[in-house]
């Protein structure tokens, strides 16, 4: 099969859907070449600048004109450079997008992507770094698609242009040179389906975005010390598949939860707390998470004590196994 | 737009309309029946009677909380009916009415602009001539986004008409404590957007104006904005006193208003004094209307609380 990169799967899901559906739009700032981190290559030369268009500096008119636009049946992907952006569309996607059906009575529905770029250990600082998976999981009405690979990266975009909903799609910039293969022809990663990305039995790792990288290195480490992990992806945090989750712990017995966003309230505190109430009596330890430190992000050699690193993955591994 | 004696009649019915609904909801509210808010209309009907009554069917409307949507709505063909129905909670929730292109509200003062530019966006790419008809407060403008609306409006030409009342009051703080000058319709020129300041206690004005705004839009020409004065005869909303900042409004002022600045006595003085309408047909207005809304609260009354338990509400805030 053939390699490609993260940044090439964007582009190419971006290229599909729009050749697919007229409807789909991408605005944003910069779209045309300077931002998209190289997702956007050549889509304002193929499709014209009517369809790939550029907007002043305003996060807000971004997010909300695209609400609006789906109002009227039309499909935008809102870029976000960075996702900490999205709070100056504040108003526009906690309490637009995400409660325009409800609020309105269950007549409409919002058909749009915001694509926003996540992640840290680039030692951008506070508010370069975020991954705000935590945030839109604690916003019921937003689905949210953190792809890991290449494949699920243009797979789960494909299908999030396609959703009905609003739909935040959350792009890692540390995964943005990653290969991988990515099947030919039509290739529409479901949201709401986790992925097993390591069949393991001794520990399920549930990991997000570029933690499964993190994870797939540690479990490569520790297989030489004869620990096996089960390593898997849930692509999307909304709809959330607790299901394989629970398979998993109910056959390895212990679970460590690594994600990137800040630790308290987060998205590894949630998963976790659905294992308890669904597989508590199968766990042979607690539950350990591995995430953010509870505080905002430094920027220079700080950032590394505050973000999820190798160490404290196998770490919280050989806690939950007992080893520690 | 030249009115035809038909419109006139058409227009003042509308604005009779929009005041008895009104009353009725601020009786209902006080006796429990209005579920929510009420933020009385009261006194600027001229407003959205003149802009709405002759939109297209395809065209779009955005209100906000003044008026709860009665003098949009009642103009856009909204039934008593239904809406006594819905402000009463018998019949669905919340304040939209797809079906009238009045695609809903977003729950904060000035949220619906960059909303509205979005739709306005369809009807732009649509090719109809469809236009949104944005209407707004004078409160609304503080809000970033109607700077950031305006800016997307104008650099993607779309056909938005924004349509502001200014009553002079922002909910309870005065309007010219804020804004530095008279008009607000000096906002949008540094936007590069053609603006009118006209009466918004007169109904033809409004009319005029809005529908030369509305036809810029339809031929491509783009957005454009029309402050109406007018007065806010009630409090705020209901229930709660008429602040004014540290103090109160000065009723006896509202006692003038009403006496001399109603759209609705204007126009009947206007139609009057044009034999367009006589003392005989607005009597019979006035009471085809009260028999209108006595009719859709009997209506209402006989519908059921909705007590259905619905099966997963978390799974009904998606679509398929």
């Amino acid at each position: 099969m053939r390699e490609i990169t993260y940044r090439q799967a964007i582009n190419e899901a971006l290229y599909e859907e729009m050749s697919r559906d007229n409807k789909v739009y991408l605005w944003g700032e910069d779209v045309c070449q300077g931002s998209g981190w190289g997702t956007h290559n050549s889509l304002a030369e193929e499709f014209g600048t009517e369809r790939v268009r550029e907007t002043a500096i305003h996060e807000d008119a971004i997010v909300g004109a695209a609400v609006g636009a789906g109002l009227g049946g039309y499909r935008i992907i809102a870029d976000i450079m960075f996702v900490d952006f999205l709070l100056c569309a504040g108003d526009e996607f906690f309490n637009q997008a995400a409660k325009w059906r409800v609020h309105n009575g269950f007549q409409s529905n919002i058909p749009i992507v915001i694509k926003a770029a996540i992640g840290g250990y680039a030692h951008s600082g506070a508010v370069h770094s975020q991954c705000f998976e935590g945030l839109a999981m604690h916003t019921p009405g937003v689905k949210i698609a953190l792809p890991a690979t290449p494949a699920d990266a243009k797979g789960l975009l494909k299908a999030a242009i396609r959703d009905n909903n609003p739909v935040l799609y959350l792009f890692h910039k540390k995964l943005l040179d990653a290969t991988g293969e990515v099947p030919e022809g039509e290739h529409v990663v479901p949201l709401g389906a986790a992925d097993i990305k390591r069949e393991g039995s001794d520990v399920t790792v549930v990991a997000t975005s570029f933690m499964v990288t993190k994870a797939l290195q540690v479990a490569d480490e520790l297989h030489e010390k004869g620990i096996s992990l089960e390593v898997i992806d849930p692509r999307t945090l909304e709809p959330f598949d607790i299901d394989t989750v629970i398979t998993s712990v109910k056959k390895t017995k212990r679970a460590v939860i690594v994600d990137e966003d800040v630790s308290r309230c987060g998205p590894a505190a949630e998963i976790a707390m659905q294992i308890m109430e669904r597989a508590h009596d199968c766990l042979a330890s607690p539950i350990k998470r591995v995430a953010a430190a509870n505080m905002p992000l430094p920027g220079g050699y700080l950032e590394q004590y505050a973000l999820p690193q190798n160490q404290d993955i196998s770490a919280a591994v050989e806690t939950v196994l007992g080893l520690k | 737009m030249t009115l035809t004696s038909e419109q006139k009649i058409k227009l003042y019915t509308n604005l009779v309309r929009c005041r008895k609904a009104d009353e009725f909801f601020v009786e209902g509210f006080a006796a429990g029946k209005v579920l929510a808010f009420w933020h009385s209309g009261q006194g600027q009907e001229a407003i959205g009677v003149g802009a709405v009554t002759f939109l297209r069917e395809d065209d779009y409307i955005f209100f906000t909380h003044r008026g709860e949507g009665v003098n949009e709505l009642i103009p856009r063909g909204l039934s008593m009916k239904k809406y006594i129905a819905r402000i009463f909670g018998k019949e669905g929730s919340g304040p939209a009415f797809p079906e009238l292109g009045m695609m809903g509200m977003a729950g904060t003062v000035g949220g619906l602009f960059t909303i509205g530019a979005g739709l306005a966006f369809t009807a732009k790419q649509n090719g109809k001539g469809q236009v949104v008809m944005q209407c707004l407060g004078d409160g609304d403008t503080g809000h970033g986004t109607f700077h950031t609306a305006l800016l997307m409006s104008r650099y993607w030409n779309l056909p938005t008409v924004f349509l502001c009342s200014n009553n002079a009051m922002a909910m309870w703080v005065p309007t010219n404590m804020i804004y530095p000058r008279e008009n607000l319709a000096d906002l949008v020129y540094g936007y590069d957007i053609p603006s009118a300041v006209v009466d918004g206690q007169d109904v033809e004005a409004v009319n005029y104006a809005s529908q030369a705004a509305v036809d810029r839009a339809r031929a491509g020409g783009g957005p454009s904005f029309i402050e109406c004065k007018t007065h806010r005869f009630r409090t705020h909303n209901e229930g709660m006193a008429d602040f004014c900042h540290t103090s109160y409004r000065d009723q006896s002022e509202i006692e003038n208003w009403k006496q001399n600045r109603d759209p609705i006595k204007l126009y009947q003085e206007k139609l009057k004094k044009e034999g367009v309408l006589t003392d005989t047909d607005i009597a019979r207005i006035n009471s085809e209307i009260a028999l209108e809304v006595k009719e859709a609260e009997e209506y209402v009354a006989g519908l059921p609380v909705p007590s259905e338990v619905p099966d997963n509400l978390e799974k009904a805030i998606y679509v398929d």
